[in-house]
């Protein structure tokens, strides 16, 4: 099974798989943002003080965090192209990574929501108190007081979520783009075996979410110390 | 100053407050004492605008606190209020604490601020404590940071809820100096305490109550010595030693 390690393990394929890496990476890092401003979105909308706003933000956190990624993923890239179609008669020619992009991001956001509202939530209730009976708006308590505490409370999460993205973003490679899990089995179908590249970019993989992983604990501890 | 009309404030299935009404007038020190669940902090809280009251009126200064009226936030801005667990800002200075209704709220420069903020925090004794975080204090030096940031807003009558009860015994002494200070300085307030000791020695009158009601309101010296009501007698028998 592994007779053709040595032929796998060649520089110019290593290269392939890093800049595989770089596009999980970057991916990641992208749906991580775009997700953090659905999370804003979403636990504003949660939030609201408007029934439809707070019936609008959980049907989409329900939806999202009750249905596989791989189903959202494939929905997102087989509806959109035919709902261009039947608008304007042509065909999309899309691009893999933006549906995988836009995919994640929006899973990614229901999430967010998640961990945000619990984090505004998680801040004492005394502290709004004690903002009112210091004359301050409800957007001056938000703003000074309760998301700079909040905030400290998401971080981690939002790191062990950056984790998570970092594997899902595999997911997308059902979709033909190209990121490090797919590019091993572009590797493997070269040499007629998978094993040895699925075992390297699971390397790959590991450095990447253990050195997040240890940057988390890091961001955790010198958190913890301003308490 | 304060006078409260016929307020009562249900959560869930209990009354809280039940048909309250009391007056406090300019200078007076006020304490509201009573057992647990005596109703003693919401009508506190609801003087405030904290709890909405369901039925009733509170007026300050002859001045109706409407939510719904314009003026409610300016009335509210005259009271101060003090916690009975501090809630100071834990991620700002001690300062920073005191300055961020002056800066905020009435727009003042940072410097005139700080000035106001030292002052205040020279009057309760702790200064040297202004770039300090709040987790580097005490209970009771909290207490009083409390109370300083409390009086940057110069409210015109201070409500105090249960400032002492979550102090080690040591330290409640410290803030009940302060509050004494206050008291002697002319300020207005209303104390919800179990501070029998205070409420004996600096109040001018209690008011003592059980399940949401006033149960008997009197001259502090008067209640001390001579209570009425057989509920009273039994509670002070209970809490003076």
């Amino acid at each position: 099974m592994f007779v053709a390690f040595s032929k796998v393990f060649t520089p110019e394929n290593l290269l392939y798989f890093a800049k595989g890496a770089v596009v999980s990476l970057l991916l990641a890092a992208v749906s991580l943002l775009f997700g953090i401003v659905f999370g804003i979105l979403g636990s504003s909308a949660k939030r609201s003080k408007y029934k439809i706003f707070r019936i609008i933000g959980n049907v989409y956190v329900e939806v999202i965090r009750g249905t596989p990624m791989l189903l959202q993923i494939l929905i997102l890239f087989s509806v959109i192209p035919s709902i261009y179609t039947a608008f304007t008669g042509n065909v999309l020619r899309i691009n893999v990574f933006l549906i995988g992009a836009v995919a994640i991001s929006i899973n990614s956001g229901a999430y967010s929501t998640e961990l945000i509202r619990s984090g505004i939530n998680g801040v004492d209730k005394g502290q709004w108190e004690a903002c009112e009976t210091l004359g301050l708006s409800h957007k001056q308590t938000m703003r000074l007081v309760i998301l700079p505490q909040a905030f400290k409370r998401i971080i981690p999460p939002m790191i062990s979520e950056f984790i998570t993205l970092i594997k899902d973003s595999s997911l997308i490679s059902c979709i033909g783009a190209v990121e490090l899990l797919k590019s091993a089995q572009v590797v493997g179908a070269q040499y007629y075996d998978v094993m040895s590249p699925y075992c390297i970019v699971a390397v790959y993989y590991l450095i990447m979410t253990i050195s997040i992983s240890y940057l988390g604990r890091y961001v955790e501890k010198r958190l913890a110390e301003s308490d | 100053m304060i006078k409260v009309e016929h307020i009562s404030k249900q959560f869930k299935k209990v009354k809280a407050v039940d048909d309250v009404s009391l007056e406090v007038k300019k200078g007076e020190i006020v304490c509201l004492i009573g057992p647990s669940g005596s109703g003693k902090s919401t009508v506190l809280r609801c003087i405030h605008g904290l709890e909405v009251p369901e039925t009733g009126h509170v007026y300050l200064n002859g001045e109706v606190l409407d939510p719904k009226k314009s003026n409610y936030q300016e009335l509210r801005n005259k009271m101060g209020f003090v916690f009975q667990h501090f809630n100071l800002f834990p991620h700002m200075t001690v300062l920073e604490n005191l300055t961020l209704s002056l800066t905020k709220v009435r727009h003042m420069e940072e410097e005139k601020a700080n000035e106001i903020a030292c002052n205040y925090l020279t009057r309760v004794g702790l200064l040297d404590k202004k770039d300090e975080y709040p987790n580097k204090l005490s209970g009771g030096q909290k207490q009083r940071v409390a109370i300083a940031r409390s009086l940057c807003t110069s409210p015109e009558i201070m409500l105090f809820d249960e400032p002492t009860s979550a102090l080690d015994p040591e330290m409640v002494i410290e803030v009940l100096e302060v509050m004494q200070q206050l008291a002697k300085e002319g300020m207005t307030m209303i104390v919800v305490t179990h501070e029998m000791g205070f409420a004996k020695t600096v109040a001018d009158r209690v008011i003592f109550l059980e399940n949401g009601k006033i149960v008997e309101e009197n001259d502090a010296k008067a209640f001390y010595e001579n209570p009425k009501t057989e509920r009273a007698q039994d509670f002070l028998k209970k809490v003076m030693h």
